[in-house]
């Protein structure tokens, strides 16, 4: 127990992340805001006078709208098959009993240990028609011509599994690890048979670490820039290319805000509904 | 009702390490069994065979004359009780007394009526909605007993289930589950390190050392006629007098002993052997120094402890004692006092 008196002195702790947070979030957040109503300027970033332009055009444009549904779909694909792979990974690493812990980590974590960039080369260097894969099969003679692999959803999904596999793996098997084994030895003591303990004890107590993967691999999908320029090229883009391409290239910044703000704004609905389906009870005080 | 049957059961942790040697032991239909020795002494492991967790290396386990040694856990139809509860956390109370109903597939309404009369059992109605870390420690304590229960399972095991509770609540709760014990009529090993809890629940005790039964039988037997040193100073306090037989008549071997001559079953014993004597704390009377009878003593440490006082007392020759009285009359340290033992309280030691 705390006494009173020792409270705001420990709210003190608080202040250089709360500073952190005000000056490199909430106030550049506040900017975009304020710049996606902007009118677009010629030669400068924006001009005067306030609109809401930017905006009609993103909801009446099919090009926009296609490219953020893509980002939408993309990233929830993302997130599904780093789920089914990430799940059992986790489940084993997250076991008391496991040998090797040091080394199933390190692998786990390999992922993060090259560059982004290095990595989605190397994608390309594997997914590309002349790459390693289109080149093997064709070889082999099991397909005549290159699969189409690089330059597409596809292969951008491929590259984001690969990338953000950790992110989905840890948490998962952090909340596994804190799961007492005296539950799974009780469920049975009660009847259960193993895929029973699995899926009454083991899934449930281990949601805490599934939601938390499921949202951190779908926000890091829908703001991955590197790998989905570099997979995607010129064919397919994501929102986050593109607002670097209005930000950047053709030097829209209002029409880039506007497109940041609504991608945010979606990605962020996706999560609080996910979150609140996900909800765990017994977790609510 | 179910009788267990343990023949020669045997655990090796590899090569060498012997966690349970060779133990025999039946437990008649609806007994009350504790395994009580210290850590390490096998007793948990043995309950863990019992229960299916661990595997056996060599003898048999078999509840109602069926051997189910190589039964998985969830197919033995047993009740545990963990030491740390092991409640689920996502469930409710209702929930965790529900989940080995829905395993065994019992219909909703029977399920019900058999969820209800285990919260009035362990007097939880009111608490039945509530998830287990809003309850207290003897609360979860008893939804883990009611959720062992309420499948009604053939054997229900205790795994030190009173460990973590503190010493008011765990006096209570060995009384609770002792009458639900009694109550229900389930046949029931308790495993524990704690003499008093063994004593107070059990039909029977099995003290267990090193992977082996050093002696079972009632407490009150287990208590009074100790086989070895380590039972009789595992179960409670105990002073050890050596002596030496002075004289065997009619099976009687008088035993002489610085309280004075001791009467004790001979047995195989003739007379000069030497003889080690247990003589519990209680036996002795501590009189005032003007008292007749008795031995000298002096008083060399109390400790009061309520209804209890506990003195270490020294002989003449340099021998301490520990005697336990209750707290009616009291002698400071220093004081001369004169000891007093009835010659039927001293019981000889088989082994050394």
């Amino acid at each position: 127990m705390q006494s009173a008196s020792a409270r705001p002195r420990a709210y003190l702790l608080l202040l250089p992340a709360a500073i952190l947070l005000i000056v490199f979030m909430a106030v550049p957040y506040l900017n975009i805001f304020v710049i996606s109503f902007r009118n677009p300027g010629q030669g400068t970033p924006y001009a005067d006078g306030y609109t809401l332009l930017n905006y009609t055009r993103i909801f009446t444009s099919t090009l926009y709208q296609g490219q953020l549904f893509n980002t939408l779909w993309i990233g929830l694909v993302t997130t599904f098959i780093t789920l089914v792979i990430g799940l059992p990974v986790a489940f084993q690493l997250g076991r008391a009993d496991l040998r090797w812990r040091g080394l199933a980590y390190g692998i786990v974590l390999s992922p993060l240990l090259v560059g982004i960039v290095i990595r989605s080369y190397g994608w390309t260097i594997l997914l590309g028609n002349n790459g390693v894969i289109n080149r093997t099969l064709i070889n082999l003679g099991v397909i005549e011509f290159p699969l189409p692999l690089m330059y597409n959803s596809l292969g951008i999904i491929i590259a984001l599994v690969h990338v953000f596999l950790p992110f989905m793996i840890l948490p998962i098997m952090s909340a596994v690890q804190s799961i007492d084994p005296a539950l799974v030895s009780a469920a049975r003591s009660l009847g259960a048979g193993r895929v029973t303990v699995i899926r009454r004890i083991l899934l449930p107590l281990a949601m805490p670490g599934i939601q938390a993967g499921c949202i951190l691999v779908f926000v890091l999908s829908l703001s991955a820039y590197v790998t989905p320029a570099m997979i995607g090229g010129l064919r397919v883009k994501t929102m986050a290319v593109t607002v670097v391409d209005a930000l950047l290239d053709t030097f829209q910044w209002p029409l880039g805000a506007a497109l940041a703000l609504v991608l945010s704004a979606i990605g962020a609905l996706i999560v609080v509904i996910f979150a609140r389906a996900t909800r765990m009870r017994w977790k609510v005080q | 009702m179910t009788k267990v049957s343990i023949t020669k059961l045997t655990k090796n942790y590899g090569p060498g390490i012997r966690a349970v040697d060779s133990i025999s032991l039946d437990i008649p239909s609806g007994e009350f069994v504790s395994l009580l020795g210290p850590s390490g002494c096998g007793k948990t492991t043995t309950l863990k065979m019992l229960a299916g967790f661990e595997s056996v290396t060599s003898g048999g386990i078999a509840f109602d004359g069926q051997d189910v040694v190589s039964v998985p856990p969830e197919k033995r139809d047993i009740g545990m009780v963990f030491q740390n509860y092991a409640l689920f956390p996502h469930m409710t109370v209702r929930g965790n007394l529900a989940f080995g109903l829905e395993m065994r597939k019992v219909p909703k309404a029977d399920m019900d009526r058999r969820i209800q009369a285990t919260l009035d059992l362990v007097q939880l109605t009111p608490y039945a909605d509530r998830y287990p870390r809003q309850l207290s420690g003897g609360q979860q304590q008893r939804v883990a007993i009611g959720r062992a229960l309420v499948i009604e399972p053939r054997i229900l095991l205790l795994d030190e289930p009173l460990a973590n509770l503190d010493a008011k609540l765990r006096e209570e709760m060995r009384v609770f589950i002792r009458d639900l014990q009694r109550r229900v009529g389930i046949t029931t090993v308790y495993v524990t390190h704690d003499q008093a809890e063994a004593m107070t629940m059990s039909d029977r005790v099995v003290v267990m050392f090193g992977g082996k039964i050093a002696q079972q039988g009632r407490p009150g037997d287990i208590y009074d006629y100790p086989v070895s040193r380590a039972v009789a100073g595992f179960v409670g306090q105990v002073n050890l007098i050596d002596g030496k037989i002075v004289g065997v008549d009619s099976g009687i071997a008088r035993v002489d002993t610085p309280f004075g001559p001791a009467e004790v079953k001979a047995g195989h014993r003739t007379e000069g052997d030497p003889v080690t004597l247990v003589l519990r704390p209680e036996a002795i009377d501590i009189l005032p120094a003007d008292a007749a009878g008795g031995v000298t003593a002096s008083v060399v440490a109390s400790y009061f402890s309520g209804a209890i006082l506990d003195y270490t007392l020294a002989l003449q020759d340099g021998q301490t004692v520990d005697v336990k009285t209750i707290a009616r009359q009291r002698f400071e340290p220093g004081a001369q006092v004169r000891l007093a033992v009835d010659a039927h309280r001293f019981w000889p030691l088989e082994v050394g």
